[in-house]
C-alpha cells in the first residue's frame, strides 16, 4: 500500500467530475523576463489568494463543487516562468519537443498536421492551459471572470474552447463515452469496476512504482516540483459526423448489415455502451447488462473471443486496450491512460445533416510517460497493426490516420473476413499540447521559484 | 520513437556485440548461456521470456572470439518504443549476462531501462545495405495465428 496525500494530487488525474460544461483556456506569460505576476497567479492557484478559485485536488468532496479548475504547463511555459535550466533538463525529450514537433509520431499529418491547428495551440502554443469544468454555463462563466482578473496581470489569454456533454453522455459519433478507465490502486475507485488488473499509482503519477517492473518513472526537478505530477496530451479532435454517418449507410447497403451493427463492430461496443463481447447481436440482451457491469469483460480465457468473431481485433476499444489478447511485447495492460473527454459543437441532427458546424471532443489523456503512453497507443496500437495477429498495417477505424478512402476494416467470422474498405480520417486533430500536470507543491515550487534567490534555487 | 514508415518489413535486425570483461568473464558467459540453454524449455528464462515477448522470430547467442558475445535476433516493431516490454521480459536474463560485460550499464536494467537503451543502441551493429525478408508483412504474432488456423 502506497500512502499518496490526495490534497497534492490534480483532482482531474484520478478522478472524472462528472460535469456537463467546461472549458480549456490557453495563457502565455506576457513578457519574457517578467515572471513575476505570472507567478503570482499561480500562487493564487496553489491556494494563496481566497478570492482566486483554487486548483481542484483529488481530494475527497464533501460537498461537490460548482466549478473545479485544474492547470498544465507546457515546456515552453517552464522556461517563460524561468524555471533553471538544469531543472529543464530533467524533464523527457518527448515533452520538451512539445506535441507539434512530435505530431507525425501520433498520425498528425496532413488534415491533422500543426500547421492546419487552430492559431493558439500552433506555433509556440500555450504556457499554461488552464481547465474548468462546471455545474452549470452560469458557475463555468462566473469561475472564469474570477480567474480572469487574477491572470490579467501577468498573462495572455491566447484562445479558448468551450465543450459540452451530449444528452446520453454519448460523443459526437452516438457512442456512450468514458465507460472504460483503468482502477488505480492505493486511490479511491471511480470508474466502472472490473476484474482486471489494478494499475499501480506509478503508472499515473511521478515519484511512484511503475508498471514495469522494477522501475519508477524519472522524477524530472526536485521532488517538490515533479512528485505527484503527471503527463498529459491535450487534443483537440473535430470529428466528421457526417462522414462517418455515410460511411456507415454506404457500408450498410454493401453488406447488408445494418448501420448500427457496423458501428458497433467499428467500435467495439454498441452505441449504447454495451460491449460486443458480452452482447455480439443485439444492444439490448435479456437478461439486461447491469450499468455497472459495462466494463467488466475481457476477450480471452472464459471470454473465448480470441478471433474476434464477436469484437473485431481492430475494432476502436479492443485496440485502446487489448486487456487480456496476447499483443507483441506482452504489455497489453501496461500502456493505458487516463482518459478526459468532453464533446465541442451542437448536436448532430441527421435530420439537418451538413449543418457546417464543427463538432468533436475536447480531451487530455494523462499518464506518468507521455511516450509510453499515450505516444505508444497511437503510434502502435491506434495507427498501426503489428502489435496483434490479422491486423496487417491497418488502423484504428474512428481514430486512424488513414488518408482519404485508403484504410480498411476486417470483421472476422468463420466463414471469412468481411472486409470494409474505403475509410477517410473520421478524427481530425485541431490542435494539441504536450502538459505537465503538478501537484499543489509543484505550482507552489513555480510560484515561489525566483521570489528568495532571483531565478534559480 | 522512431517512424517505420508502412512499406518497410515489420521485422528489424538486432546484431549485438558486446566485449566481456575479462577473460575470467568470459569463461563465465559461455558458462552462464551454456547452461541457460543447456535447461529444458519451459525452464530456460530466454525461451520463456520470447515466447511472452512474442515479438521475436529468432535470436541465437554466438561467441565471437577473442571475446566478444554476440545476440543475433530478428524481431518486429520499433525496438525504442517496445524498450520497457522488452526490459520487462528479458531484463533478468540481461542482468546475469551483463555482470559480465565492460562498459555495461548500470544494474538491474529494469531499474535503468534509458540507460539499458542506450548501450544497446551503441552496440547493435548496422546492416550492410538492404535487410532482407521472405515475408516483410508477417509479424510472429502473423505466423502463429497462421499456424494455429492451418493444424
Amino acid at each position: 500500500m502506497v500512502a499518496v496525500e490526495l490534497a497534492e494530487v490534480q483532482g482531474l488525474t484520478l478522478a472524472g467530475y462528472a460535469m456537463p460544461v467546461a472549458r480549456y483556456v490557453g495563457l502565455a506569460v506576457r513578457e519574457a523576463g517578467e515572471a513575476g505576476a505570472a507567478r503570482g497567479f499561480l500562487a493564487a492557484l496553489a491556494g494563496g489568494d481566497p478570492a482566486v478559485p483554487a486548483v481542484t485536488t483529488a481530494a475527497p468532496w464533501t460537498v461537490k463543487p460548482d466549478c473545479c479548475v485544474n492547470l498544465g504547463i507546457t515546456f515552453p511555459g517552464l522556461a517563460a516562468l524561468q524555471v533553471p535550466p538544469q531543472v529543464l533538463a530533467g524533464f523527457p525529450a518527448e515533452y520538451a519537443e512539445g506535441a507539434a514537433a512530435r505530431a507525425t509520431q501520433v498520425g498528425d499529418t496532413g488534415a491533422s498536421a500543426p500547421d492546419h491547428w487552430l492559431p493558439w495551440l500552433a506555433g509556440p502554443g500555450p504556457h499554461l492551459l488552464l481547465s474548468l469544468f462546471a455545474q452549470s454555463p452560469e458557475a463555468l462563466d462566473s469561475t472564469t471572470r474570477k480567474l480572469e482578473q487574477a491572470w490579467l496581470p501577468g498573462w495572455t489569454e491566447l484562445g479558448r474552447r468551450d465543450g459540452n456533454a451530449l444528452p446520453g453522455n454519448v460523443a459526437h459519433f452516438g457512442y456512450r463515452d468514458g465507460l472504460s478507465q483503468p482502477t488505480i490502486e492505493d486511490v479511491p475507485p471511480t470508474g466502472l469496476p472490473d476484474h482486471l488488473p489494478r494499475a499501480p499509482l506509478g503508472e499515473f503519477l511521478l515519484g511512484y512504482p511503475s508498471q514495469h517492473a522494477g522501475y519508477t518513472f524519472p522524477v524530472p526537478g526536485p521532488p517538490q516540483l515533479g512528485t505527484n505530477g503527471s503527463f498529459a496530451a491535450f487534443r483537440v479532435l473535430a470529428q466528421d459526423v457526417d462522414g462517418f454517418a455515410e460511411f456507415l449507410t454506404r457500408q450498410a447497403a454493401r453488406t447488408g448489415l445494418s448501420d448500427e451493427l457496423i458501428a458497433a463492430k467499428l467500435c467495439g461496443r454498441w452505441r449504447n455502451g454495451t460491449p460486443l463481447v458480452l452482447s455480439p447481436d443485439t444492444d439490448t440482451p435479456d437478461p439486461p447488462i447491469p450499468p455497472d457491469a459495462l466494463n467488466d469483460f475481457d476477450y480471452v480465457g472464459d471470454y473465448g473471443d480470441e478471433r474476434g468473431y464477436r469484437c473485431p481485433i481492430g475494432s476502436h476499444i479492443r485496440r485502446m486496450y487489448p486487456r487480456g489478447q496476447r499483443v507483441a511485447g506482452n504489455g497489453a495492460h501496461l500502456h493505458r491512460i487516463v482518459r478526459r473527454g468532453i464533446p465541442y459543437g451542437p448536436p448532430y441532427d441527421p435530420a439537418h445533416p451538413r449543418d457546417g458546424r464543427e463538432r468533436g471532443l475536447l480531451g487530455l489523456f494523462i499518464g506518468v510517460s507521455l511516450r509510453d503512453q499515450f505516444e505508444f497507443l497511437m503510434a502502435h496500437w491506434a495507427n498501426d497493426g503489428t502489435f496483434a495477429a490479422g491486423l496487417g498495417r491497418t488502423k484504428d477505424p474512428l481514430l486512424g490516420d488513414h488518408a482519404d478512402g485508403t484504410g480498411s476494416f476486417s470483421i472476422p467470422r468463420p466463414e471469412g473476413p468481411l472486409v470494409l474498405d474505403g475509410f477517410s480520417r473520421f478524427v481530425t486533430t485541431r490542435g494539441g499540447a504536450y502538459l505537465f500536470l503538478p501537484s499543489v507543491s509543484g505550482i507552489r515550487y513555480l510560484a515561489e521559484l525566483a521570489v528568495t534567490t532571483g531565478g534559480v534555487r | 520513437m522512431s517512424e517505420q514508415p508502412q512499406n518497410q518489413p515489420v521485422q528489424n535486425p538486432l546484431t549485438l556485440v558486446m566485449k566481456a570483461k575479462s577473460p575470467q568473464d568470459y569463461t563465465m558467459l559461455r558458462q552462464t548461456i551454456e547452461h541457460l540453454q543447456s535447461l529444458p524449455p519451459e525452464q530456460n528464462p530466454i525461451i520463456v521470456a520470447l515466447d511472452k515477448l512474442a515479438s521475436v522470430h529468432f535470436a541465437r547467442f554466438v561467441f565471437l572470439d577473442p571475446d566478444q558475445l554476440a545476440v543475433i535476433t530478428t524481431y518486429d516493431g520499433d525496438f525504442v518504443d517496445y524498450i520497457n516490454d522488452f526490459t520487462n521480459e528479458l531484463g533478468e536474463v540481461f542482468d546475469r549476462l551483463l555482470a559480465h560485460v565492460a562498459d555495461a550499464p548500470p544494474l538491474p536494467v529494469q531499474t535503468y531501462r534509458e540507460e539499458f537503451l542506450e548501450f544497446i543502441r551503441a552496440r547493435d551493429l548496422p546492416c550492410v545495405g538492404t535487410f532482407y525478408s521472405a515475408y516483410p508483412t508477417c509479424t510472429v504474432l502473423d505466423i502463429l495465428d497462421g499456424a494455429a488456423v492451418s493444424h
